[in-house]
């Protein structure tokens, strides 16, 4: 995989079909990986895949909207670049996707890789990028999506959740490393930065960190496209996940739509139709 | 003869001290530890590493509300907020301790902060020895040590009898007053190697470094979130924002951060640090040049290593250290 990787990204720099191309790198513990910006084909013998590749690198292509870029990208990330095109956030034909077969991805942190896939790839439907100009690795079935996650959250009464809920939030720092790292979040002006009016406070407390995580959650309401960065950044291991993937079971059940899959269908909550009804609801 | 206390008596120790002061001890929540004030030392856990968060917050709260306003009949009152009790950090590591040290230069300085000179001058330091190092740290190259003693009231090092036991100030004697320590004769454990980071002549480095492309290369994987700052012991950077609430306005004080897009953005909308790779050279320079050039060469950073370990794309303080070395070097 890695050798293809190499070759093409050596192929696409002398061309000059683009000028960067982000992938991964080694990071500095020797067992993991970074993101890396190859700018010449000097550099690119230091691109690397395997399994610690666990970031989604489609929010870098935010910084060179307007240059030709390619990027390595596995079908969580591939998703994050329809959601950008289909938001006009990013014109397809600017972007090169060097498209990866994925198995899942175990859980990384710096100098630690778990045996066991991420729970979150144990559930993903995709193994193979929904978008790419070129495919690296043998392409395998797609599996069915399952919310069992979920499903165990519902199931419990709502003052326990609001427990839970409460405790998890209690522990924010409010670093926004969630919003930093999601290619959902690219507003110009975050409502959490806004001063005038201020809609959630500076204040570090239970009250104003509930505001912030169910607001960007609602801000990604059939958006989400599932990578889990958001959870793998916070550094206070909040599960984020489990408000992202309610929302992304609710979007599926009541509009039929997952988010990313195709860049041409308008997402739910970008179009208005006067005589929908949700599916279920009277 | 040294003095000792056994592993079943700190507790006790502990216990009794929460009779008249507030105790923060590390605890474990899953997979992470935080320093917390708990109302029994059995809720602690003394586990090897750093705190995911240090106790940077008990000295400089995460959100801390400074004064409270009230109007009453036309009269305005100004209630400043205080610490009523005074607190106790156990279990602190040294380059946590050092991280206050580099705090108090900025903050103590006249005229002195004073809510962080308040809950200074109440709060005793009970400190643990490194017993090893971890992968990401690098003390003994930002002017500290795994044993390093000098900043803690009291320090304790791990012994087969239990903890070796050392008064360093007059706060940590008065702590010890009735600890029930014993008189042994036990050898002080050796510290632990701990890797080296090249930070002789980093200073000069940094200046010849300041205007070279690296940092806006280097910051194009950085995502900007406040990660590093927040786990950072040295980091103190704050906003202040009103409340209002029940009739009455709360000045409030949170932790910001540098790399936060928008941080040095001014009245009609200037950014001055508006692109990543000034954002990221901001914090560095503070660390390595800024810092040491204002407080007489004192680096604004304690090699605790948690930034290695909570950088989402693996920014490396370390490596930053030996490029600029390379590309700056004399």
């Amino acid at each position: 995989m890695q050798d293809k990787i190499r070759a093409k990204a050596r192929e696409l720099l002398e061309t000059g079909t683009v000028d960067c191309v982000i992938g991964y790198e080694r990071a500095t513990d020797g067992l993991t990986a970074r993101p890396v910006f190859i700018y010449g084909t000097a550099g690119v013998d230091r691109l690397v895949f395997d399994q610690t590749c666990v970031h989604n690198l489609s929010k870098f292509l935010l910084d060179r909207r307007d240059k030709r870029t390619a990027i390595v990208a596995k079908p969580c990330d591939s998703r994050a670049i329809n959601l950008l095109i289909n938001e006009g956030q990013l014109a397809r034909d600017k972007v090169y996707i060097i498209g990866v077969v994925c198995q899942g991805m175990p859980e990384v942190s710096w100098n630690r890789v778990s045996k066991e896939p991420q729970e979150r790839c144990q559930r993903c439907p995709q193994r193979v990028p929904v978008v790419y100009d070129y495919l690296v690795g043998e392409p395998v079935e797609a599996l069915p999506v399952t919310f069992s996650d979920v499903e165990q959250m519902e199931n419990a009464g709502p003052a326990e959740r609001r427990g839970f809920w409460l405790e998890q939030f209690g522990r924010c720092i409010r670093c926004h490393a969630c919003r930093q790292a999601c290619p959902g979040c690219y507003c110009s002006e975050c409502f959490v930065d806004q001063l005038d009016p201020t809609w959630v406070g500076i204040r570090k407390d239970v009250t104003d960190n509930e505001m912030w995580n169910t607001i960007r959650a609602f801000h990604l309401a059939g958006r989400c496209i599932s990578c889990n960065e958001c959870e793998r950044v916070c550094p206070v291991s909040i599960p984020l996940s489990l408000l992202n993937r309610k929302l992304e079971k609710d979007v599926g059940e009541f509009f039929d739509f997952q988010a990313g899959i195709k860049a041409e269908t308008v997402p739910p909550f970008a179009t208005f139709k006067k005589d929908e009804h949700l599916k279920g609801v009277e | 003869m040294s003095q000792v206390i056994a592993r079943e008596d700190l507790s006790r120790w502990l216990n009794s001290l929460m009779e008249e002061r507030t105790v923060v001890v590390p605890v474990v929540v899953g997979d992470m530890v935080f320093f917390r004030p708990v109302a029994k030392a059995e809720d602690m856990t003394i586990s090897r590493g750093n705190a995911t968060l240090g106790p940077k917050g008990c000295l400089f709260p995460l959100s801390h509300t400074m004064f409270t306003v009230e109007q009453e009949d036309g009269d305005v009152r100004v209630i400043p907020s205080s610490l009523e009790r005074e607190m106790v950090v156990f279990g602190l590591r040294p380059c946590d301790a050092q991280g206050l040290a580099v705090f108090d230069l900025p903050m103590l300085a006249e005229p002195a902060d004073q809510y962080y000179r308040e809950r200074r001058e109440k709060t005793a330091l009970v400190g643990l020895a490194c017993a090893e190092a971890c992968a990401e740290c690098f003390c003994t190259s930002t002017g500290g040590g795994p044993h390093d003693a000098r900043y803690m009231d009291v320090m304790l090092s791990e012994v087969p009898q239990g903890y070796l036991v050392q008064a360093v100030t007059e706060k940590g004697k008065k702590l010890l007053a009735k600890a029930p320590l014993k008189d042994m004769a036990v050898q002080a454990p050796t510290p632990p190697d701990v890797p080296r980071v090249p930070t002789d002549g980093i200073v000069a480095a940094m200046r010849r470094t300041f205007a070279d492309k690296y940092w806006s290369r280097l910051a194009d994987r950085c995502i900007h979130c406040n990660i590093c700052s927040y786990v950072c012991p040295t980091c103190y950077c704050f906003d202040i924002r009103d409340y209002q609430q029940d009739g009455k306005t709360h000045r409030v004080r949170s932790w910001e951060s540098c790399q936060a897009p928008g941080f040095t953005k001014i009245a009609g909308g200037h950014d001055p640090r508006a692109d990543k790779g000034s954002r990221m050279r901001q914090r560095f320079a503070h660390k390595l040049l800024y810092f040491p050039e204002e407080f007489n060469n004192v680096l604004g950073c304690t090699g605790c290593g948690r930034c290695v370990r909570y950088c989402p794309v693996n920014i490396d303080i370390r490596e930053i250290i030996s490029d600029v070395q390379k590309i700056g070097g004399g």
